[in-house]
Order: C-alpha cells, then structure tokens, then sequence
C-alpha cells in the first residue's frame, strides 16, 4: 500500500516537472527572438566596445590599431578629461538632490490635495513626457539673451540689472541645465514617490498626530522612514540619468562655453562622433561604464542596507 | 491541444520577428524598378530613364544656402521624375563634420556630399575622385595629392563687416577705417553713442572661426602661409608673438566691444540682432547679404574688410579643396553615378547656377561665365577679390597637404578662445594649452 502511495507520487512529481519542463522551454522560445535583437544590438556591440577601446579607429577608415592602453593613459593625463569629470559629478550631485527633493515635495503636495488632485499630478508629470532635445530648444529659448522671455520678463518687473546671458555665462550656464533637467525629471520621480506615501498606513500619522507629534516630526519619522524604498529606487535611476544626460547639453550649450559644460557623455559623442577619435571616445564610454557600475553598486548596497535599518 | 496552441503562437511570433526584421532592411540604394546591384553594362541613356535615387547632404546652418540648394534640387526632380533625391541635411547641426561624422556611424553616409574635410574624407576612402568628365565644368579645381575630389561650389568668399549706415551715422562715423586702429576707433564710437558694437553668433562654433581666422590671417597665415606644416614639424608655436598678438587683439575686442549675449547667439540670430538696431555691425561673410535684407528689406547696410595694423587687406579668398563630392558606396551603382553626375551638371548650368549664387551672393567656380545681378555690397566684395594688392588665404582649417590640421583641432580651439574671453586668461599661457593639444592631437592621428 505504501509502495504504491511513494509510485503515485512519483508520478505526479515526473509529470509535474515534465510538464514545467516544457512551460520552460516555451518560455525560452518567447525569449528567444528579443534575446537575439538584445545580443546583436546591445552585447555584441558593447563587447565589441572593448576592443576598439584599446584601438586609434578613427570612426571612419577601415585603418583600426591596437595601442594598447594609449587612450587610458590620455584619459588619466587629458586636463579636457578631468573638467568633463568634475562637471559630470558636479551636475550628478546637484540632479539628484534637486530632482529627489522636489520629487518628494510634489509627490507630498499631491498626495494631501483634495481638488484636482490628477490636474496637479498631470501637470507635473508632463514635463517628463517631453523629450530631452525638445526640452532643450524650449530652454534654449527661454533663457535666451536677447529674445528670451525670461530676460523679457526681468526687464519689465525693474530687474533690468539682474539680466545675464543665462547660457553663456560660465557662472550660470551649468545652473540653468542643472534647474530645466531637475524641471523634467521630478515628475517621474514624483510619482513613485506617491506610489510610496499611498503604501503608508494612514492609522501611523493618525496615532502620531493623537501623541502629539507635529507635521515635521510626521515625516521625520514615519514618512521619510517609510519612503526609504521608494527612494532606494529614484535615488538609483536619477544618479544613472543624471551621468548619462546629454540632449539637454547638446541643444542649449554644446559643452559651451568653453568647456564648463562638457561632461563624460558628451565629450565621448564630440571625440568619437565629432574629432574622428572613435577609439578615444570608446575608452571614454567604457571608463564612464566603469563609474556607473561602481555607483550604482555602493549606492544599492547602501541603500538597501537603510531600507533594512529603517 | 495546449501544446499544438502554444507551437503555433511560437511559429507566429518567430516569423512575426523575422519579417519585421526584413522591413528595416537597407533601403538606401536605388528603388522602383532599379535593382540594388550595380548594372555597369547597360547603356548610359538607357539608365537615365531608370528610376533611381540617391541621398544628398550638405552644410545647412545658413537658411540661404539651404533654401538655395533645396530649390535645385526641387528643379532638377521635377525635370528628371526618374530621380529620387533624399536630402539628409539638418539645419540644427552646428559642426557640419559631427554631422557628416555621425550620419556615416549610422551607414547613411550621404551618396552626394558637400564635403569640406576633403582630406580627411579622401583617406579614409570614404568619397573618390570628381568623374573625369566633370572635370572641365572648373578653370581649375583644387587638387588633393594630385587628385580632384570636388565640384567646387564657389570661390572662397572674402568675410568682412557688414555695419548699419544708420548706426554709423548716428555715432558720426563718416570714413571707414584704413588700419585696425581706426577700426577699433569706430568701436568705442559706436559704444559711446549707447549701441552694442557688435553681434557675433558664438553659440555656433564655426562662427567663432569668422573673427579667429581674421587675426590669424592678417598675423600669421598672410606672411607664412606655410604656418601649419611648421607647427606640426614644431618649428613654430603657438606661443610666438604673432599668434600671442592674434589672439591678444581678438581677447581684447570680445571683451570689449561685443554682444554680452555672443555665447548664446546662433548664427541664423545675427541677422535679426543687426536689423533690430541691438548691434551695429557682424562680422561674417557675403551669404549673409541676402538674409539681412530678408529680414528687413529697409534696413541699409554696407560691407567692408578690416584692415590690418599696417593698413593691408588680407580675407579669406584662396582656393581650397571644399564642394561636391561623390560617396565611394555610390559610385558602386552606375545608376546612382549617373543620376549624381546629372545632377552636379544641372547645378552649375548658369540658369540653376546663378540663382544659387545670386541667394547666397557667392562667387562662380565654373569655367563657364556665370552672371547674375549684384548689390552694392556683393561689388564691395568681387572688388576685394579682384584687387591684386588685396592678400588672399584661407581658415586654419581649410589648408591641405602638409598644412592640413589635426581635424579635431578646430572646435577645440576655438573653444579654449572662447574660455579665454570669458576667464580672462593669459594669452600665453592658453596658447601654451593649444600647442599641447595640438601635439597630442597630432600624435593620436599618427597612431
């Protein structure tokens, strides 16, 4: 009787895996077509990458070298290099408090207001749906030195003296990418932010604000806490965004003027695409993966680490 | 039932996949009734009658020459329908070498190409050699190590200062200047009198090549057209008191007498910033006639060339290895060559031809004589570069052969000059950035 109970289980325990077997192998066959598109378009080229890294391909001969670490050597020593990197980090850092900060601020407001409470999300989530050059020609506009709104509206308030060239400007230049770019993307963040503050348990404020607690000490201490996955998230993609942004540069200031715009991304497109230094630019891209990658590690490790804590 | 559903929808999707995948295919070649493959044995006047097409591009910033070079183009398909002509150009690009650059990282190299690095196009075998039977369209064409790459588009135009009479008049400037002095004497009138001197399009950075290769030129290029080849060799630098006197005037005049908007002003701006009375004068070159009078067709201008310290005239007027050149996937397909050869026949027979010159009020470097009616100001500029006494170069990137420049340099220099206006920098010492980039650069393109 036994033997026979342990037989059929057998049974149902071969069938069972031979049929999730099959449901794997089905899986697999779904997979397989964007697997080929992502090895061919991505994989091969970025492992492809590596090699013309240690290359002086100029982007156009058919002429590829092997020099071995040469670029990496340029890039240690290339003061051009050093300026992009001390900007990437600069607007980096800046993006990414900006951005979270309002993000959290909005986010916050949204979630309390009682009227037209999807007005106010539409209206702050639609800067993220305009692309990034578009954005930048609108910027571009904008602020403007000569036909500029923004510079209109100065001189007509009786601000006349506070007008600059908000682009050409070394000292303004970066602040105003750093104030559009946080304009489009606190939107996204927004919203993930308020899917967050719409996961906390209204009874915790309830109970709080019955012991006392005022509306700092709310968030202090149960919002912010609560937030912490959420911001795990935003705090991840802004910083990758961020490193990576590049329309906004290229439409309002092409790394201008002089270079005190000029980071990693768009130094890699201006000497691979522009100075015919494909190899170069390869090198660049594959240093500014390695940053990416070092990050975003320390950042999740540590992050992940606090939404344990909290 | 389950299994033959799930084979099905897996076959579906697969081929799905795969026709799609079909449809991106390249589609760059000829079409309709061409085939893809090169058909070198059928007769020339059977192939024109083909359907062919081939895809054009060429330098855009300037509304001018865009417009002018877009009506051939509607003229000649609409007189040859069997021709397709796909124009590539983007007015927004800025650096017409990224463009060019990046158009060919993406395989849409185009098939006609106005090309202006000939050199650096020429050796990495991207374009070939203008068609021996175009050759006697041209007196005589720029050469590239013996070869002639281009239909040259014109002869280089000499750059000058076009000023508002109005502005002039009103800071009582009555006699323009006969040495650089006096030029930059009319600067401080012209500021005293409460107007902004000058507008210069410093967002675009061809455009800061205008006023860098005025004091190269008259400095440096004017006595030793030889001045790259030595850099290169490292016998002269950077840091030598002409260039340092070059690049001290240039500082000075940005810094003093220019639009405080100069580095967020595009090209295609200057015109509207002359004709609105913001500044009086821009510095650019003969293209530009025909924008400013667009723009206000009241608004009266006249066109000078700055004169050096000793009173000489040197403009940008030497030949140079620049125009239309031929794709090497084109020539590939001898329906293409053909449909290309057509068009750059079309588009220097005088009725096509004088209308582009005329728009952009450019010089013909046809053989055949090419009229069209000129302004007062277009005559400023054929008189200057028909006088003998008047020294004619070129750019810092426009020299060839052993004079030819790193074709990175370019942007790169001229954007350390546009950081040496805006930090108030040492002269010397930024030249002394410049020579080190300079052999960098050099070094990099040797390896």
């Amino acid at each position: 009787m036994a033997t026979s109970i342990i037989n059929a289980d057998k049974s149902v325990i071969a069938t069972h895996k031979k049929k999730k077997k099959k449901w794997q192998s089905y899986a697999l066959l779904f997979i397989l077509p964007s697997f080929i598109l992502y090895t061919l378009f991505v994989i091969v080229p970025t492992v492809g990458s590596i090699y013309l890294s240690f290359t002086s391909w100029d982007g156009i001969s058919s002429d590829v070298r092997y020099i071995g670490f040469a670029n990496f050597v340029e890039i240690w020593n290339s003061p051009r290099v050093h300026n992009a990197l001390k900007n990437t980090m600069v607007m980096t850092i800046s993006l990414v408090l900006l951005e979270n900060i309002a993000a959290i601020a909005l986010a916050m407001m949204v979630d309390k207001v009682r009227w037209f409470r999807n007005l106010f999300r539409s209206v702050f989530y639609f800067p993220t749906l305009l692309s990034g050059i578009v954005m930048g020609f609108v910027w571009s506009m904008i602020l403007n030195y000569n036909f500029g709104v923004f510079n209109q509206i100065l001189d007509r308030i009786g601000l006349g003296s506070y007008i600059v060239d908000w682009l050409g400007n070394p000292k303004y230049a970066m602040i105003s990418i750093i104030l559009s770019t946080a304009w489009k993307g606190a939107g996204y963040y927004m919203i993930i932010y308020l899917a967050g503050l719409q996961g906390i348990p209204q009874e915790l404020n309830e109970a709080a604000s019955i012991d006392g607690a005022n509306g700092r000490q709310q968030f202090r201490h149960i919002t912010f806490p609560l937030l912490a996955g959420s911001m795990t998230v935003c705090l991840v993609l802004s910083m990758i965004s961020a490193l990576k942004i590049f329309d906004q540069i290229a439409v309002m200031t092409d790394g201008g003027p002089g270079f005190e715009t000029e980071t990693l991304t768009y130094i890699i497109y201006k000497v691979g695409f522009g100075e015919l230094r494909q190899g170069f630019g390869t090198a660049l891209a594959m240093v500014l993966f390695l940053i990416i990658l070092i990050i975003t590690v320390i950042q999740v490790k540590f992050l992940q680490k606090r939404e344990v804590q909290l | 039932m389950l299994k033959q559903t799930m084979t099905k929808l897996s076959v579906l999707l697969l081929a799905t996949t795969t026709v799609l995948t079909a449809c991106g295919g390249n589609n760059n070649n000829t079409t309709g009734n061409a085939t893809n493959a090169p058909d070198s044995d059928t007769p020339a006047t059977e192939v024109a009658k083909k359907d062919v097409s081939f895809t054009i591009g060429y330098a855009s910033g300037d509304p001018a020459t865009k417009k002018a070079i877009a009506d051939t183009v509607k003229k000649f398909t609409e007189a040859n329908p069997n021709v397709t002509i796909k124009d590539l150009s983007e007015t927004s690009s800025a650096a017409y070498l990224d463009w060019l650059k990046t158009k060919d990282a993406v395989g849409e190299f185009p098939d006609l190409v106005e090309m202006r690095d000939t050199q650096v196009f020429a050796d990495a075998g991207k374009i070939v050699e203008l068609p021996a039977d175009l050759l006697d369209l041209f007196e005589a064409p720029p050469q590239v190590e013996g070869k002639v790459w281009n239909a040259p588009m014109q002869v280089n135009a000499p750059q000058g200062i076009i000023y508002s009479k109005k502005a002039y008049t009103d800071a009582g400037i009555t006699v323009l200047p006969k040495t650089y002095d006096e030029f930059i004497a009319i600067q401080e009138k012209l500021k005293t009198s409460g107007i902004t001197p000058l507008v210069v399009g410093g967002k675009d950075i061809f455009h800061m090549g205008f006023w860098v290769n005025k004091f190269l030129i008259d400095d440096v290029y004017s006595k030793d057209p030889d001045w790259n080849s030595k850099r290169t060799a490292k016998t002269v630098s950077f840091t030598d008191a002409n260039v340092v006197q070059a690049m001290t005037d240039y500082k000075d005049l940005f810094s003093k007498y220019v639009d405080k908007g100069w580095l967020s002003t595009g090209d295609n701006q200057t015109a509207s910033i002359l004709v609105s009375g913001k500044a009086a004068q821009l510095y650019s070159g003969t293209w530009m006639f025909t924008q400013i009078a667009e723009a206000d067709p009241s608004f009266e201008f006249g066109f000078y060339a700055i004169p050096d310290r000793e009173g000489k005239v040197n403009v940008i007027g030497l030949p140079s290895p620049a125009g239309w050149s031929l794709s090497t996937d084109a020539v590939k397909d001898a329906d293409k060559t053909e449909a290309i050869k057509e068009f750059i026949r079309f588009f220097f027979a005088p009725e096509q031809y004088s209308v582009y010159l005329a728009t952009i009020n450019a010089i013909p470097a046809t053989k055949e004589n090419v009229t069209y009616e000129t302004s007062e100001q277009m005559q400023v500029a054929l008189d200057l570069v028909a006088d003998p006494n008047v020294v004619k170069s070129l750019a810092i990137n426009n020299w060839w052969g052993d004079n030819l420049i790193p074709p990175q340099f370019r942007n790169w220099y001229y954007k350390l000059l546009q950081e040496l206006v805006l930090e108030n920098g040492d002269v010397t010492d930024y030249m002394k950035k410049a020579d080190t980039e300079y052999d960098t650069q050099v070094k990099a393109n040797q390896m």
